[in-house]
């Protein structure tokens, strides 16, 4: 008794300070605490949101360069693939060219060719009738002298005759 | 030197001592301090709002740490013990607290002092320790329930080593009674005797390394009640333990 009385320990006193704290208790989480936490988890909740926004965000980009890539590599594929065509295309256009050149030319040298022999033909002709026309005007020079009109006539037709069956063979 | 407090004068039977004056000043401060976050409390907050939260915030995972989902029942009382201590320590390094003094009836000539920190009175201390070990029964009771909790002190399994440890948790809770009052009222009585006798050698300069020192006691002492408090409700509303 005499060490509590010292201390100064005292019913009264003990049940003020009791019930203070429990009023200061009742006080903290009703009006302090309380508030308090529903702003911190109310922040932490936006925050999370922000997060897991971003984290969307984020996903949505990666997904759209993704696809980027694909359309890209689409694009890529499309145009390798068309320009293995056009160069398909270009070859089989400038071979059917020159193979069309070729035959055009073959044909034109043919052609050519024929002129040439029609032309050497009728050549030929001319100069047979202009060699028995300068043969018959030699001969009548010749022949004037030696023979008569008559055996004039006759050697010369003659000898225009044999011509003209050598000409012709 | 006294260890009880003085009493000032009394109101209707109840004696009002330095202390309880103390207790009064610490509850308005409270009160203030409840008022002014409570008005500025915003979701963008300012910087009296910041340092709450800080505090609480710390509070409250360091619970969730420790006591995982039971956190969110044991904290605000852990809180509420470190507010107050600190609050109540702290306004005892105030001027005014042991210099002010009040001439009562039965005081000697120069007076008892007006103000005395709150935590140097043994029924503050005492009150405080019977609330935190009578709430963490209370816990212990609704969250393990009424079987596991008894069994904790009455047991005939493994007769009779279990008995035996059943007898000594109950001769624990009794001493956590008289080390969770005599620690705090201990340091910051002793801390005030201390500054009493610097203040008396010289008053100008000494005391100054005292007063930092009795700041941190003041935050120790705090902290150490609430954590004990913290640690003592997760083991005795654990299942397991």
């Amino acid at each position: 008794m005499e060490i509590i009385q010292k201390f100064g320990l005292e019913a009264k006193l003990f049940l003020f300070q009791l019930i203070n704290f429990l009023i200061v208790v009742f006080i903290l989480k009703k009006f302090l605490f309380a508030p308090l936490k529903k702003i911190l988890d109310e922040r932490k909740h936006k925050i999370e949101q922000s997060l897991q926004d971003a984290e969307n965000v984020k996903i949505v980009l990666e997904n759209a360069s993704e696809e980027k890539k694909n359309i890209l590599a689409k694009a890529k594929s499309s145009a390798d693939m068309l320009m293995a065509t056009v160069k398909v295309s270009i070859k089989e256009t400038k071979e059917k060219a020159v193979i069309e050149a070729k035959h055009r030319s073959e044909q034109i040298i043919d052609n050519a060719k024929q002129k040439a022999a029609t032309e050497f033909e009728s050549m030929n002709k001319k100069i047979g009738i202009m060699s028995v026309d300068i043969s018959g005007k030699v001969m009548s020079k010749v022949l004037s002298d030696l023979f008569t009109e008559t055996e004039k006539q006759k050697l010369m037709s003659r000898a225009l005759e044999k011509i003209d069956e050598k000409i012709k063979n | 030197m006294q260890i009880s407090p003085e009493t000032l004068f009394s109101i209707a039977g109840f004696p009002v001592t330095n202390t309880v004056v103390a207790t009064v000043i610490t509850d308005i401060v409270i009160v203030a301090l409840v008022l002014i976050v409570s008005r500025v409390v915003a979701l963008k907050p300012g910087s009296i709002q910041n340092a709450v939260e800080a505090i609480v915030d710390y509070f409250r995972e360091t619970t969730e740490e420790i006591a995982g989902e039971r956190a969110s029942f044991i904290y605000p009382w852990v809180l509420s013990f470190f507010l107050f201590i600190l609050i109540s320590n702290l306004l005892a390094q105030f001027p005014g607290f042991e210099s002010i003094r009040f001439q009562t009836l039965t005081s000697e000539h120069h007076g008892v002092p007006f103000l005395r920190a709150a935590t140097s009175d043994l029924n503050f201390t005492l009150a405080l320790a019977v609330i935190s070990v009578a709430v963490t029964h209370y816990f212990s009771i609704k969250y393990t329930g009424i079987k596991a909790y008894l069994t904790r002190f009455i047991t005939f399994k493994m007769f009779p080593i279990l008995l035996f440890v059943g007898i000594l948790e109950f001769v624990n809770e009794v001493t956590k009674l008289i080390s969770f009052s005599f620690r705090l009222f201990g340091n910051i009585f002793a801390g005030e005797r201390v500054m009493a006798a610097m203040y008396g050698l010289f008053p100008f300069g000494l005391p100054l390394p005292f007063i930092i020192l009795e700041i941190m006691v003041a935050l120790i002492q705090a902290i150490v009640f609430a954590m004990l408090t913290m640690a003592f409700m997760h083991i005795m509303t654990n299942k397991s333990h």
